[in-house]
Order: C-alpha cells, then sequence, then structure tokens
C-alpha cells in the first residue's frame, strides 16, 4: 500500500512535475456494490484510467448448468442477478420453453409478467437506495426499502422465498396464486405511486443532487450501443429500445405502457428514467391484475425434459437492469450441451472506463451507482 | 486561602471543569440524539438495546472504543498520526472560553459571571482557535499513509480554509452591529439594542447568520459538506486509518465543532442567553419566572439544541456535494456575498 | 414571470425545504422498525424453511435426492421382510441433508410423489444460524422428524 506505484505522465510534465497516483478502489469499498475491484489512475482527485477487475464472485455457473437437467439450473439462475430473482428465472425458463417448444397457459403468462414486474421495481428500488447513498443522501434508502419489504412479502407468500425465488418452471408456474395475493398486490400497486413521489421529493429537485448527477458520466447513444449497453442506460441515452415493446414476450403485447426515453445521457436522466420506469410498471401491474384469467397455470409438458438434437435457442427479456438473455445448445440430453448468459450488468460495467474518464473521485460513485450493476451476474 | 488566588484560579479551574465535562456530556449524548433523530427520520427506532431507549447506548460506545486495540499502521508518521486528533480536539474545546452560557454579573447581581473569560477579542479568539483544528485533520490524514487518508486531508484543508473566509467575513457584521469584539458584549449589546442581530437591518443579519450557518456546517464538516469524510467515496477520509480511542478523538472533535459553531451563531446572531423579547414587559413569562442566570443557561441550551437539531436535520436529508462545487459555492457565491454583506452593513450603520 | 419563479426558487432554497419537509414529516410517522428477537414476523404459509420428514409417508423412492441441484441429500436404503404383513419394504438406513449447502430451492418437495409430501420445507422455521460450522446443520433422520435442537413451529403442511 505504501509503496507509491507511481508512475510519471507520458509527457513527464504537469504543473508541479506531480505524477499519478495509482490506487486501489474496492473489491472491499462501500460504494462498490458487492466485490468490484477498479484500479484507478487519479492526478489529485480527477480520474486518468479506471480499469474494472472482475471476477471476485466467480461460480462457474455456466459449467453448473451442464451438469444438470434444465430445471434444476432455475436455483442458479436465482444467484446470478441476486436482486432480480424473478426476471433472471423468467430468461431462462423462457430459452428452455423456446427450446422445447412448449406453451406456457395464458394465466401462467400473467403471472410471470406480475412476478417481474414486481422484480423490476425491487430492483429499481434497491438501485435507487444505492445510488442515493453513494451520492451521499442516506435516508432515500430506508425509504425504498420499507416500500421493497412489502414486494418481498409478495414474493414469499408467492413462492416461499424473499430473494431466491426460484418461482418458475419451463412450461408454467409452479404453484397458483395464494388467496388474497391479488387484492394485497393490489394494495401495493396503489400505494407506490406515492412512494415513488416521496423519494422523488427528496431527490429529483434536489440542487444538490441536480448537481452531482447532471453532466455526469455522459454515455452517447453511438457508444451505447457499440459497446451493447442495454436497459435503462440505454434509454438514458435517447435511445427506444425495450423488448418488452420491441419483441413481447409472457403478457407485454397484452398491456399498455409508456417506455420512458430521456436524451441528455447523463446520471440525472437515467436516474429520470428509472422512476419513471418504476412508475410505468405499477401501470403494468395495474393492469395484468385487472385481465389476471382463470384456468391452469401449467401447460403440457414431458415428464422428462428432453432438448431436441442439435438444438440452439437464444431467448433475451427485459430484465431491470437491461436484457439479461441465455443461449443454450442442446444435444439430445436432459442437461443443456453449453448454457451461455448474457448478463446485462457485464455489458453495462463495460463502458465505465469510458464514462468516468476525466471525471472526479466523487463522480466515481455517482457513475458506478448509475450503471447499477450486480456483481453476481457479471462473474457468474 | 487569599481572595485573589479564589478569584483567579480556583474559580476559573473549578468553571473550565465544569464546562468541559458538560461539553463532553452533551457530545456523548449528542451522539445518541443524531442516531436516534436519523433513526426517526429513517421510519426506524434508532439505538434502544442499551438502557432504556438507548440511553446508556453513548457509554458503551465509549467504552467499547476504549478497549479497542489502538492501531498505528507500520509506515505511518508516528508522531503526526499521534498529535492529529488532539489537534482537532483541543481548539475545539479552548473556544468554550469565551463563550458566555448565561448573563455577567452585571446583569444577575450575583457574585460570578457565567462564563469562564471574557476577552475583548473574544471574535478573533474563536477564529483564530476554529482556524487551528484543519492542522488536526490535515496531519491526520497525511501521517496515515493510506491514499483514502491523504485524499481525505487533501479535501479537508482545501474546504475548511475556504470556508473560513466567509465565516470570518460574517463575523463582522455583528461585530459592526454591537461595536465590541467581547462575545458578552455582542450579547449585552443584543440586549440593549433589543434585537437579535440575526434580525438587525433586515435583510442583512439574516443573511450573515445564513451564510454563517453554511459556513460553519462546512468548517465541521458535516452533511451535506461532508467530503473530508465522505464514506462511499474515501471509504472514510482523513480517519480510515485510525481505531479506538484515536478515532474517538476525532469523533469527539467533529461534534465538538458542531457544538462551537451552534454556540458561537446562538450568542453572535440570536441573542447568545437571552430570552426572546426580554424588552416586551408581556412577554417576561418567556423568562420562566427562574431567576435570570437560570433562564439564561435554559435559553441558551435550548438555542443550542434546535442548532444542533438542523445539523442532524440536514444530515439525514441532503445529497453530498462534490469537492469542486463546494469550492465554487464557497467561492463564488459565499464570499462575494459575505463581503457585500459586511459593506452594507457598514454603510447602514454609517447612515442611520 | 417564469423567470422570476425560477429565480426566486434559486434563491430561498425551495427546492431543498421540500426535501426537509419530507423527512421531517416521516419523523413522526410509525417505525417500521421489528424488534427481532422479541417480535417475530410469521412467515408466509409457503415459506421455504428447514426440512421435515416423516418416514412411514416416504416410499423410498430418492426422486428427491435426485432432484436435489446440488446433491446433498443422502439415501440409504435395504429391503426388509415385514413380519407381520409378510411383503418386502424398503427400510430406511440413512437420510442425512447437508443444511449447510441447501439453497432451500424446495425442488425435492416439489420431486416428492406422495401425497401428502412426505418432506416438506413449509416448517416456518427460518432460525439456523449456530455458532459452530458443524453444529445443527447436518441433519440426520431422527432430527428431521423430531425436531430436538429447533424450536418447533407449525407444520402446516402443502395440501
Amino acid at each position: 500500500m505504501t509503496e507509491s506505484i507511481e508512475t510519471p505522465t507520458p509527457d513527464g510534465e504537469t504543473l508541479f512535475g506531480l505524477e499519478e497516483m495509482e490506487l486501489n478502489f474496492g473489491p472491499q469499498h462501500p460504494a462498490t456494490h458487492g466485490v468490484l475491484r477498479l484500479k484507478l489512475k487519479v492526478d489529485g482527485e480527477r480520474i486518468i484510467g479506471c480499469y474494472p477487475i472482475i471476477g471476485y464472485l466467480h461460480r462457474g455457473t455456466e459449467k453448473l448448468f451442464e451438469l444438470s437437467p434444465f430445471f434444476q439450473n432455475i436455483p442458479h439462475t436465482d444467484r446470478m442477478d441476486y436482486v432480480a430473482a424473478a426476471t433472471n428465472n423468467l430468461a431462462y425458463v423462457g430459452a428452455v420453453e423456446k427450446l422445447l417448444g412448449l406453451v406456457v397457459p395464458p394465466r401462467a403468462r400473467y403471472i410471470r409478467t406480475i412476478l417481474s414486474e414486481l422484480q423490476r421495481l425491487s430492483s429499481h428500488l434497491l438501485w435507487l437506495a444505492t445510488h442515493a447513498i453513494d451520492i451521499g443522501a442516506m435516508t432515500p434508502f430506508f425509504y425504498t426499502f420499507r416500500e421493497r419489504e412489502l414486494i418481498l412479502d409478495l414474493f414469499e407468500e408467492y413462492c416461499g422465498a424473499r430473494l431466491t425465488l426460484n418461482c418458475m418452471r419451463p412450461g408454467g408456474q409452479p404453484y397458483d396464486l395464494p388467496v388474497g395475493w391479488t387484492d394485497r398486490c393490489r394494495e401495493l400497486v396503489d400505494l407506490f405511486p406515492a412512494a415513488i413521489e416521496e423519494y422523488g421529493g427528496l431527490l429529483t429537485e434536489n440542487r444538490i443532487w441536480k448537481k452531482r448527477t447532471i453532466g455526469v458520466g455522459v454515455l452517447t447513444a453511438e457508444k451505447a450501443l457499440a459497446y451493447g449497453v442495454t436497459g435503462p442506460m440505454l434509454r438514458g441515452s435517447g435511445i427506444q429500445w425495450d423488448l418488452r415493446k420491441a419483441m413481447p414476450y409472457e403478457a407485454y403485447d397484452e398491456v399498455d405502457f409508456d417506455v420512458p426515453v430521456f436524451h441528455n445521457c447523463d446520471t440525472y436522466d437515467r436516474y429520470l428514467v428509472r422512476m419513471e420506469e418504476m412508475r410505468q410498471s405499477t401501470r403494468i401491474l395495474d393492469q395484468c391484475l385487472k385481465q389476471l384469467p382463470e384456468g391452469p397455470i401449467m401447460g403440457k409438458r414431458p415428464r422428462v425434459l428432453k432438448a431436441p438434437k442439435d438444438s440452439e435457442v437464444y431467448h433475451g427479456i427485459e430484465g431491470p437492469k437491461g436484457e439479461i438473455g441465455f443461449y443454450i445448445v442442446g444435444d439430445g440430453k436432459q442437461q443443456p450441451y453449453r448454457c451461455r448468459v448474457r448478463p446485462p450488468s457485464f455489458y453495462n460495467l463495460q463502458v465505465l472506463p469510458d464514462m468516468v474518464e476525466g471525471l472526479l473521485l466523487a463522480d466515481l460513485v455517482a457513475v458506478i451507482g448509475t450503471t447499477d450493476i450486480v456483481l453476481g451476474e457479471i462473474d457468474r | 486561602m487569599p481572595q485573589v488566588l479564589i478569584d483567579h484560579l480556583l474559580m476559573p479551574v473549578l468553571k473550565i471543569g465544569v464546562v468541559v465535562g458538560m461539553v463532553m456530556g452533551v457530545i456523548t449524548y449528542l451522539v445518541l440524539a443524531e442516531r436516534k433523530i436519523l433513526g426517526f427520520i429513517q421510519v426506524r427506532v434508532g439505538p434502544n438495546r442499551v438502557g432504556p431507549w438507548g440511553l446508556l447506548q453513548p457509554i458503551a460506545d465509549v467504552a467499547k472504543l476504549l478497549v479497542k486495540e489502538d492501531v498505528i499502521p507500520r509506515r505511518a508518521v508516528k508522531w503526526a498520526f499521534v498529535l492529529g486528533p488532539c489537534l482537532v480536539v483541543a481548539p475545539a474545546l479552548v473556544i468554550f472560553a469565551v463563550v458566555p452560557f448565561g448573563p455577567p454579573s452585571t446583569v444577575t447581581g450575583g457574585e460570578q459571571n457565567w462564563f469562564i473569560t471574557d476577552i475583548n477579542v473574544g471574535l478573533l479568539f474563536v477564529l483564530a482557535f476554529a482556524t487551528i483544528g484543519v492542522y488536526g485533520i490535515i496531519l491526520g490524514g497525511w501521517a496515515s499513509n493510506s491514499k483514502f487518508s491523504l485524499l481525505g486531508g487533501l479535501r479537508s484543508a482545501a474546504q475548511m480554509i475556504s470556508y473560513e473566509v466567509p465565516q470570518g467575513f460574517t463575523l463582522v457584521v455583528p461585530l459592526l452591529m454591537a461595536g465590541t469584539m467581547s462575545l458578552n458584549g455582542i450579547v449585552m449589546a443584543q440586549y440593549e439594542q433589543q434585537v437579535w442581530f440575526a434580525f438587525k437591518f433586515l435583510p442583512l443579519g439574516l443573511l450573515a447568520f445564513f451564510i454563517y450557518l453554511v459556513a460553519g456546517i462546512a468548517e465541521s464538516n458535516r452533511n451535506p459538506f461532508d467530503l473530508p469524510e465522505a464514506e462511499s467515496e474515501l471509504v472514510a477520509g482523513f480517519h480510515t486509518e485510525y481505531s479506538g480511542m484515536r478515532f474517538a478523538l476525532f469523533f469527539l472533535g467533529e461534534y465538538a465543532n458542531m457544538i462551537v459553531i451552534s454556540a458561537v451563531a446562538v450568542t453572535l446572531f440570536l441573542g447568545g442567553w437571552l430570552p426572546p423579547f426580554p424588552n416586551v414587559g408581556w412577554l417576561s413569562f418567556l423568562g420562566l419566572g427562574l431567576p435570570p442566570a437560570i433562564a439564561g443557561l435554559f435559553w441558551f441550551t435550548f438555542k443550542l439544541f434546535c442548532f444542533l437539531f438542523v445539523y442532524i436535520w440536514f444530515r439525514g436529508t441532503f445529497p453530498r456535494y462534490r469537492f469542486d462545487q463546494l469550492m465554487e459555492l464557497g467561492w463564488k457565491w459565499l464570499i462575494p456575498l459575505a463581503f457585500a454583506n459586511v459593506l452594507l452593513t457598514g454603510l447602514v450603520k454609517i447612515l442611520l | 414571470m417564469s423567470a422570476v419563479k425560477r429565480l426566486a426558487d434559486k434563491i430561498l432554497l425551495f427546492d431543498l425545504f421540500a426535501g426537509l419537509g419530507i423527512t421531517f414529516r416521516n419523523m413522526w410517522k410509525k417505525k417500521e422498525t421489528v424488534q427481532y428477537p422479541e417480535e417475530r414476523k410469521e412467515p408466509a404459509h409457503r415459506f421455504r424453511g428447514m426440512f421435515r420428514l416423516d418416514e412411514d409417508r416416504c416410499i423410498k423412492c430418492t426422486l428427491c435426492a435426485r432432484d436435489c441441484p446440488i446433491d446433498i441429500i443422502y439415501i440409504d436404503w435395504h429391503q426388509e421382510l415385514n413380519p407381520e404383513t409378510t411383503k418386502k419394504e424398503k427400510v430406511l438406513d440413512r437420510f442425512d441433508i447437508d443444511v449447510q449447502r441447501c439453497m432451500f430451492c424446495g425442488l425435492c418437495e416439489e420431486a416428492c410423489p406422495t401425497k401428502p409430501k412426505s418432506i416438506w420445507l413449509t416448517t416456518k422455521t427460518y432460525e439456523l444460524a449456530s455458532y459452530e460450522r458443524w453444529q445443527n446443520l447436518y441433519v440426520d433422520i431422527d432430527e428431521l422428524q423430531e425436531w430436538k435442537v429447533r424450536p418447533q413451529y407449525t407444520d402446516e403442511e402443502v395440501t
């Protein structure tokens, strides 16, 4: 630590003839959201270079997928993006269903839509909490967790777990909604807009918040596309791309919602995108609860799920953080021959060095917060 | 014992002991109050396990800090590392020497003044000692031999020195209004002029008060200006490498600074120990029917605690400024405003 | 007009006061804290907690062990002649669960073919922490059935 790894600047000439300092940011750091390690080159507080180092949470999930039958892999997907287990489940079972040609009954599709929107809300709440606390406002953390708790209670009631849900199966849903669940979900939906206003009241118009976020971490549309950035990050850069609209899955083509897009490409706009997405999620939930059909929850499926020979499939859905996709190759066995995950956080993290170059150290935490990464799915 | 010894040795020492003891007590419970109030703001209950309503929590905290291992990093500069925390606490405590907690003997007609001493350059004394505190933080940050500490120390150096300028300027405003530098004299002037200086020459007094408040929060490194610590950016800033009692001293220093700045603000702008409207007859019940000394003490502490509450409330509400924005606010807004304020106050004073 | 309003906003710090108002209002709201050891939230009926096994119902098919994604259920059985019914019956030698590695996905319960299930997680038990690494976290058949070491909660079964 004390051995300075300082190297002179390439041209060797700064105002005081000073060198750069190398700063290890993480993996144990309050603002790196897990175990992200950033090797920073800083000149004073200004960041000259940023090199993310990942892999501290690597568990070989993709290899594990190859070892066990399709349905046994669902718990593993829970543990990738551990704050958005339902959407991970959904992407995985969606891919398996595509591979095996299973048809999901309408009620199950609606339940899945409700679950994934609840999950989006809970993930965005966690993002808002940590983003705000990174920028120094600690109170929104507790307000968002107050509402997140209600969402987790709903999950617990539905499938028995709060975080690692394991709540979907290829072909349908394992459980039907418990008695009274829709009413409690409706209560939550009714309560939510006011709660979002409360968080917004603390942050949206606050001049300090604006100063810290406007113009910080600019990600132009071209760059975002070039890096394969998806989700709110992309929509904050002014590109209207949402898989729920572009390639509707489950019940998304039967509900009406808007995709918020903002054009300033900075942290503040990404904040606005996610806040608006939360409002839209409540809209979707509202409609889903109204339209929820009766009927079976599990479609026809073979007793043993076997992939066809030489089959491959990619299925991506719009997770809270961006496009989460599964690419599965089948070779006629019960297990996938190969399963490759496309985690949104991994692609969103790639732009981090580009976004923070030339910013101050304090902006770095704001930008890490706005990328909304979960190291569980980056390292897998 | 000769009277001269009693007057010049025994009583001052007693007073100092009482004041320092009181301040320490207030600090420990201020920490508890902060945690409680933050808890309430954040819809939780705060510490409530140690003693009823968590009232023994500060004692538990202190005991924990005392028995903790005191680590000095191997390559730290030892003397500076040790000196840093002391340099933060001591000046903050010294300032209490000139703060009048209650009325002087001329008002109460009693034997004793309710302050330790009354220097005729009290304001300068406050400024001088408030400035020393920054050395402790810089030394601590530099001596730790950690990059995060160093950055924290750098930040605090820039921040505290910048904000001393507007703070110093605003202190001139009550000085002009009162015509004396003695803190006790300033309170007496507010008594005689029948107005708190925050409300004199509206809006000039109020503006000065506001600038002092902002600069004071920045001086004591509190949210939204807590950049030197900035737990989400610099881990813990200048005290990253400190542990045990040395860390506690930094902690103590921060809270002592808060109290000092509040006490000075109350004295200069909010009438110190004066009850509200001391000269309005029908409002004399605000003296609470107590002897003037006790009532003065009550009103002083009441105002002080209101101030401290505002500090904590701010901490629970606002995000943190960025370093360059903080400098911008200080140099581009507060200093010109404070300067103009002083000029205008002088002008008004001459014209009236 | 709007310019005046903007200026007033800028000078009078309305945005900051709005935030202060929100925090001040919340200060008087009901506290959300659950004082854990004294008050506990009742888990939902489907809550996946600690296991329970009913040996009589169990048909020793080992489906649960086979469906476990991380293979932590260990079952050994042998056949024995029941003297009363003169039929061959499967008898469990060993039914161990290494709860330390369990991720409570509930697939074992889902795989169980008996009705009602002979292995189930809906015991509403979640206090599994222990001071020792191996204490209480490797359970054998007796522990699974008798719950000597843990507080017993309602063992409502999934129908």
